[in-house]
């Protein structure tokens, strides 16, 4: 009995003594915890050539905090923005290529940087220099405008004579030249329409043929703001043209013709990406119904807008097609 | 032919008078009958403040339990109780209502194996099904039974069992070797049915296999398995809660005490499973708990420790009886902004109907300031610590003395490494004064303390302080055979800072509340009370309830009840 107590007590003495290590459940101080900077936001290069390099930031807090930095383009007005929770910022979790995560692109300017917390009114500001910008693709990229040399007149087009289709400098969604699609028609739904023939794209190529892997990529610059009822007025519609036989022709009767129709319900610049796969074949398509984007004869941006409801824009920048993924995730 | 008629006649009237004397007798009566009523006034600030609450509400009833045995041979018993029950102030039967209360079959298989169909009371270890009492009862004086047989008799609490619906068989067999016996007992029941566009169909399944040795020496395994049938919903993701408890016991007299040295150790698993095999999440947790006990005839000792891991889940040992997302009876809601009262001291003392009779599958919310310490009983997660239990009773047992003390560490601090140490006592002393006393009559005094303490260093933030304290006493003096006038109070108090936890769905930890207390409260009664026998008595008294949270400017409460209750149990 002796021996059984004394093998109790020990028993008794080891599991009261057990403890376990961490803590169950977030941390009281990342909760209800007053927020300290322990160390200054640092930029660390305070300058960087996205073409090769990246940059990335650092700071320490006294608890785990929803953090923001926000890195706005002084003369693009380009912006990106980084977000996390931790107590720390470093390269694991702030690293920067020089990507936007609102448009315009980022040149190569002047940049200022600020640190903000949700939860917190503290705000810590920083400076950054791009010396060389990012240029965005993965090498299979093929341009198919970005109007920096005027617009190419191989791309037949057709506006209302009431209606505005134009090359802007200054304020574009990519470099510093765009094209202006606005107007007014009372009459009918179309404000216009440009045809981009794949014989006259800035870059030359085949696209592959898978259409999974082949995405286009457009800028579009709306702005709701004009129209009268301060709503979106915009409809912007793509047609893709198929030339399966390769004869140069397009025959609605025997080849494919796949369309894409979307609202432009936003101010200011946007990227619209979409999947080749994803594009929806026309009601009068008469081709496979096989989506074949090596066989693209051309391509149709048309901007819409209903008669009644006046004013429409949808300016356009940077029209791009990238393999693999979105332009902007390369 | 005179002495044929007469021969005839003793012969019709004999037979069935020896025939009727060889009949057992097949159908048998018992039941349970209650009348009870009370009535509540607003008094204190609040009856001038609050000018949307009634100035007083009460409600009443009669209850009549029937019970009916029906004893089709010696083997096979069936069981059947019928509820017959009449609201005051309804007439022409609209406040009444017939419910069937319980129904099972039970009976023998061959002189070994036992089985219960239908409803049942089951319970294994406290580690794996498991009934604990609720808070702020423990060491009650006797003359709040009242109250007390009220709600354990609506909520079916029998002692430490669950009461629960399925089908149970066990068996013992005896051996004259190594093994002196093997008992064996399984259960299978359903926790919950199936409910349309709802939850899947809860069933939980148990065993205990006790093995008794010659050398004083017995084991135990139980298990159970609580777990979702996912094919009974269109729910994806089903749960299963797998306990096992294995327990060790030796026991050996030495002089005039009895020892007894206990062990239990074991773990769960829980976690919830996606149709296609996929778990969304599990954990698992173990315990071990140990215990020397000395018995003798007027004394228990008995010195613990437990672990009990931060994961360990059982559903049939850590669901509560309390459920305190409920409305209590009297005043649900109050104040002028009409907000729905928290159920407080009063309502766990006196009100049958904020108390749960199901098994919950994830820790149930509890209130810090009533039970601080282990608000899941012995299987409350996250908990080390030592305890010591104490009883005794002196020559002629007209002293007796219950104590206990535990003191617990947290195994992993909740969002700080520093740990909360807790600290629960309680002492309750009787005293039957007629024997130690000149007094003739039946007089028994009953006081007792019961205390909680959390501590946590650390910074302000991880800091905490809080402690509470429930004092309790009662006085039966007996005016003359059988009726004895009755007082008591039951005062409560709790104050300090603690940290509550929020969990999610699968009961882990994603926030915290900071809580601060600083409350009262307080029951007094007195009152009439006949005793037919134990079980059968009326009670007449008229209580005094007070509450105030200061806290928070609305949370108080004044009343004034009158309660009587007639209760028989047979």
């Amino acid at each position: 009995m002796k021996k059984l107590t004394y093998l109790f007590l020990l028993t008794a003495f080891l599991f009261i003594s057990c403890e376990k290590d961490g803590i169950e459940g977030p941390s009281l101080n990342d909760l209800f915890g007053e927020l300290n900077i322990v160390e200054n936001l640092n930029v660390v290069g305070d300058s960087a050539s996205f073409a090769s390099e990246s940059a990335y930031f650092t700071a320490k807090f006294s608890k785990i905090v929803d953090w923001k930095i926000s890195i706005t383009g002084l003369s693009s007005g380009a912006e990106k923005t980084i977000i996390g929770k931790s107590n720390e910022i470093n390269a694991t979790n702030s690293v920067w290529r020089g990507e936007v995560s609102l448009l315009p692109f980022f040149k190569e300017e002047n940049c200022s940087v600020l640190l903000t917390f949700p939860s917190h009114s503290d705000t810590i500001s920083a400076s950054f220099v791009i010396i060389e910008a990012k240029n965005y693709g993965n090498g299979n990229e093929l341009i198919v405008s970005d109007f920096e040399n005027g617009f190419n007149p191989n791309f037949t087009n057709f506006f209302q004579s009431t209606c505005l289709k134009k090359i802007e400098t200054g304020d574009a969604g990519q470099s510093d030249r765009y094209l202006i699609q606005e107007g007014t028609c009372d009459w009918d739904w179309l404000i216009g329409y440009i045809d981009y023939p794949a014989n006259h794209w800035f870059q030359q190529g085949t696209l592959s043929a898978n259409p999974d892997n082949v995405y286009f990529n457009m800028m579009i610059n709306g702005d709701s703001t004009l129209s009268p009822t301060n709503e979106a007025n915009s409809l912007f519609k793509l047609e893709f043209y198929e030339d399966e036989n390769q004869d140069g022709y397009y025959d609605q009767n025997t080849e494919d013709r796949l369309e894409v129709e979307f609202d432009v319900n936003w101010n200011g610049w946007k990227m619209f990406s979409i999947k080749y796969s994803d594009l929806i074949l026309a009601w009068n398509s008469g081709g496979n119904a096989i989506r074949e984007p090596n066989k693209i004869l051309k391509f149709r941006t048309l901007l819409l807008a209903n008669p009644e409801s006046g004013f429409a824009k949808a300016d356009v920048d940077y029209i791009v097609w990238s393999e693999g993924s979105p332009i902007l995730n390369q | 032919m005179t002495k044929f008629i007469t021969k005839l006649l003793f012969f019709l009237i004999l037979m069935p008078l020896l025939s009727s004397g060889q009949i057992t007798q097949k159908v048998w009566y018992d039941g349970n009958s209650r009348a009870m009523f009370y009535r509540d006034a607003l008094s204190g600030d609040l009856k001038d403040v609050d000018t949307t609450s009634t100035r007083s509400e009460g409600e009443g009833s009669t209850v009549i339990d029937l019970g009916m045995h029906f004893t089709p041979n010696d083997e096979i018993e069936i069981f059947s109780e019928i509820r017959i029950k009449n609201d005051f102030g309804y007439m022409w039967g609209s406040g009444a209502y017939v419910d069937l209360r319980r129904l099972s079959v039970k009976g023998v298989l061959n002189d070994r194996i036992s089985f219960n169909l239908g409803d049942m009371y089951l319970k294994q270890t406290p580690f794996t099904l498991n009934n604990f009492v609720q808070e702020l009862s423990k060491y009650e004086p006797s003359v709040f039974q009242a109250y007390r047989d009220l709600i354990e008799y609506e909520n079916f609490y029998l002692d430490d069992y669950w009461r629960m619906q399925g089908l149970q068989s066990n068996f013992s067999y005896t051996f004259y070797n190594a093994i002196s016996s093997v008992e064996a007992d399984f259960f299978a029941s359903r926790v919950r049915g199936v409910e349309w566009l709802g939850e899947p169909e809860l069933l939980m399944l148990g065993a205990t296999s006790l093995i008794k040795l010659e050398n004083s020496l017995s084991v135990a395994i139980n298990h159970v398995n609580s777990f979702e049938v996912q094919s009974s919903s269109l729910d994806t993701v089903t749960y299963y809660n797998p306990v096992t408890n294995l327990q060790l016991e030796y026991a050996k007299k030495i002089n005039s005490l009895t020892y007894r040295l206990n062990l239990d150790f074991g773990g769960s698993t829980r976690g919830w499973r996606e149709n296609n095999g996929t778990i969304l999440f599990e954990s698992t947790g173990g315990f071990i708990k140990g215990d020397l006990k000395a018995i003798n005839k007027r004394m228990m000792v008995s010195i613990g420790f437990s672990y009990v891991d931060p994961d360990f889940r059982s559903a049939g040992a850590q669901s509560r009886r309390v459920n305190y997302i409920s409305a209590p009876s009297s005043y649900a809601y109050y104040t002028n902004n009409t907000i729905l009262r928290p159920v407080s001291m009063m309502d766990i003392t006196t009100d049958p109907n904020i108390y749960n009779n199901r098994l919950s599958t994830s820790l149930m919310h509890y209130n810090t300031l009533y039970t601080a310490v282990t608000p899941y009983g012995e299987a409350t997660p996250n908990r080390a610590g030592a305890k010591i239990d104490f009883d005794y009773k002196n020559k002629g047992a007209s002293i007796l003395v219950s104590a206990e003390s535990a003191y617990y560490n947290e195994v992993i601090g909740q969002g700080t490494t520093e740990r909360r140490a807790l600290f629960s006592s309680g002492i309750m002393l009787t005293a039957h004064l007629e024997k130690l006393t000149p007094l003739k009559n039946k007089t028994s005094f009953e006081v007792s303390v019961s205390n909680e303490n959390v501590e946590r260093d650390g910074s302000d933030l991880e800091e905490i302080s809080f402690n509470s304290m429930l004092l309790s006493a009662g006085l039966s003096y007996e005016l003359f055979n059988n009726l004895k006038v009755i007082g008591g109070v039951k005062s409560f108090g709790g104050k300090g800072n603690e940290v509550g936890s929020q969990r999610d769905e699968y009961d882990q930890i994603v926030g915290y509340k900071l809580l601060d207390f600083d409350s009262k409260e307080d029951i007094l009664m007195l009152g009439l009370q006949y005793n037919f026998t134990n079980d059968i008595y009326f009670s007449l008294q008229t209580n005094k309830i007070d509450i105030d949270d200061k806290t928070s400017e609305i949370s108080q409460l004044s009343l004034s009840r009158i309660y009587f209750m007639f209760n028989m149990n047979l």
